[in-house]
């Protein structure tokens, strides 16, 4: 049985290296592979996901270091887009009524001369 | 309306046979003949007015349907015409509102700031302080610019229409277009224009432009002045700054014209691929600047929608472009209505896949127009049908390309499009819908793999 968890962690860490050592390598293609140096096709987008991927990590991996260090880090807060669109709902909704209202006006102007 | 139709018949009559010389009676080759008589239609359009300008921007924006002579002749096509008196704009003022100008603005500015086919431009200012649909409150004193439709300018557009569909069918046998439907065209111009000649519905797209750049204090629109804006008055707010035809100027000034490149490419591009509504009418004209680098829209009057499916597919094609993936750009065409026959694909395959590879230009930058107007080209030269919606994003795209590349010719519009296409196709990977579609054809290439 421990041999088995053995083998089992032992293949994981092999697939997990394997793989990262294929990350490693898209990174680095879909980060030298400008306009000029990308050799095109389906492989060149999973490159260039997996370098945009790799520039968050780093972010990310700044941010974790600048919080161990006891810095503040800011965060990306982003107020609810559903909460936001209601609000310009809403907003829309005043300007319609604004302008029917002053349509209103008008109308009640004309039949009043 | 018998007289219209037959003054129509002579004005493009005179203006044809005025092109005979230039196009050597008929003798000379091919591509001048093309060209001058385009330089005719150009210039018949012009002389007919409102509709017709109209209609000529329709056809700048169809390289997929009409002729390149044409295209861009077209493309090239005035819409500044000499203003109307003050009186008959305060007398549309007065129509729309049963008031004075002097009523309804602090002060109202004689002097037209823009006259063009449909619309005359004054400037004016804000009475008292006005809440608009997002954003801070406009103060009293506000400038502002006001936009009135030229009396008698719908009815006449409207009549020419109907006059034009008329002579829709014998246009078509005048093989200018390649294989449009003049009746259809013709259709989808009335619509275009009927919205045009609605101000609101302009003023709403003001609004959300103005709300989906919310976040973007460098990005802009002007807000709309509700109660004082109707069918045929919009009242918005006046931008200051310099338009991008006036770039020279701007530039004397200290405008950063590399960033604003970048960052106009990339407003665009968010348009597009993020919020699947744009502007479809860029050119220097409509694109203000400001010292501080600020970019505001003006003239929402053609703009285009994609649905949330024509987006993510759009995407993929720009993806493909960006990645050189001529498979990709043709599985997602067709996901778009570009339907290539079965015994045209390999040709068109290697077309696009040559199409791909020559974009680049001598400085290594990408040439999106290039690749754009070339794969309309290709796709018309196999009799593939392209929808409207498709040819006029791709001459947005190279429209913006051209308005970009005039404020900083290095740019690469393409590697502009990288990030935003690469994300967005990110971020649907985690769609559980399309996880649920896809995981088990990955699963299965996961283990061939494995047990490779």
């Amino acid at each position: 049985m421990t041999d088995d968890v053995m083998r089992f962690f032992a293949a994981w860490m092999l697939t997990h290296e394997v793989a990262d050592e294929g990350l490693k390598a898209a990174v680095l293609r879909g980060d030298e592979g400008g306009p000029e140096g990308m050799g095109g096709g389906p492989d060149a987008f999973v490159d260039g996901l997996a370098a945009m991927v790799a520039e968050e990590k780093e972010k990310l991996k700044r941010d974790l270091e600048a919080r161990a260090r006891g810095e503040e880090v800011a965060i990306e807060t982003q107020s609810d887009p559903a909460f936001e669109e209601l609000r310009f709902e809403v907003g829309e909704l005043r300007g319609r009524l604004d302008n029917i209202e002053s349509l209103l006006e008008t109308l009640v102007r004309k039949s009043g001369s | 309306m018998a007289s219209r139709k037959l003054a129509i018949v002579a004005i493009v009559a005179r203006r044809l046979i005025a092109a005979d010389p230039a196009a050597g009676f008929g003798f000379g080759s091919a591509h001048k003949r093309h060209a001058a008589f385009a330089r005719a239609w150009r210039l018949a359009f012009e002389d007919l007015g409102p509709a017709f300008i109209k209609l000529g921007q329709l056809i700048s924006v169809r390289p997929d349907e009409f002729p390149d002579e044409l295209v861009a002749e077209m493309q090239s096509m005035q819409d500044a015409v000499p203003s109307l008196p003050a009186s008959a704009i305060r007398e549309v003022i007065r129509q729309e509102f049963a008031r004075e100008p002097e009523e309804l603005f602090a002060t109202f500015d004689d002097e037209p700031l823009a006259s063009a086919s449909i619309a005359q431009v004054h400037r004016a200012t804000l009475a008292k302080a006005y809440k608009p649909v997002w954003g801070d409150v406009l103060p009293a004193g506000t400038a502002l610019a006001i936009k009135v439709v030229r009396p008698g300018a719908a009815d006449a557009i409207r009549a020419d229409i109907a006059i034009a569909r008329a002579l829709a069918e014998r246009v078509g046998r005048m093989r200018i277009a390649r294989r449009f439907d003049p009746v259809a065209l013709l259709d989808e111009f009335a619509t275009t224009v009927d919205r045009e000649l609605d101000l609101r519905v302009e003023g709403r797209f003001a609004d959300r432009f103005t709300f989906d750049f919310r976040d973007d204090p460098l990005v802009v629109a002007p807000r709309i002045v509700w109660p004082r804006t109707t069918a045929r008055v919009l009242t918005m707010e006046f931008m200051t700054g310099w338009r991008l035809s006036e770039i020279d100027v701007a530039k004397a000034h200290g405008v950063d014209t590399y960033a604003l490149a970048v960052h106009g490419a990339t407003a665009f591009m968010r348009q597009v691929f993020v919020y699947g509504r744009y502007h479809a009418d860029l050119h220097p004209a409509n694109l203000f600047v400001t010292p501080n680098n600020t970019i505001a829209y003006l003239d929402f009057g053609i703009v285009g929608y994609l649905t949330a499916e024509e987006r993510m597919n759009i995407t993929q094609v720009m993806a493909a472009l960006v990645y050189r993936d001529p498979e990709r750009a043709l599985t997602y065409s067709a996901k778009l209505g570009v339907h290539v026959a079965p015994e045209h694909i390999a040709p068109v395959r290697a077309g696009l896949g040559e199409l791909l590879d020559g974009t680049f230009r001598p400085d290594g930058t990408r040439d999106f127009a290039h690749f754009g107007l070339g794969f309309l080209k290709l796709l018309g030269e196999y009799g593939v049908q392209i929808p409207s919606g498709y040819g006029l994003l791709i001459k947005s795209l190279a429209t913006v390309e051209g308005v970009a590349r005039a404020l900083y010719p290095e740019i690469d519009i393409v590697e502009t499009a990288k990030p935003f296409t690469t994300r967005i196709l990110g971020q649907a990977m985690g769609d559980p819908a399309r996880l649920k579609e896809r995981m088990p054809a990955a699963l299965r290439a996961a283990l061939r793999e494995l047990v490779a």
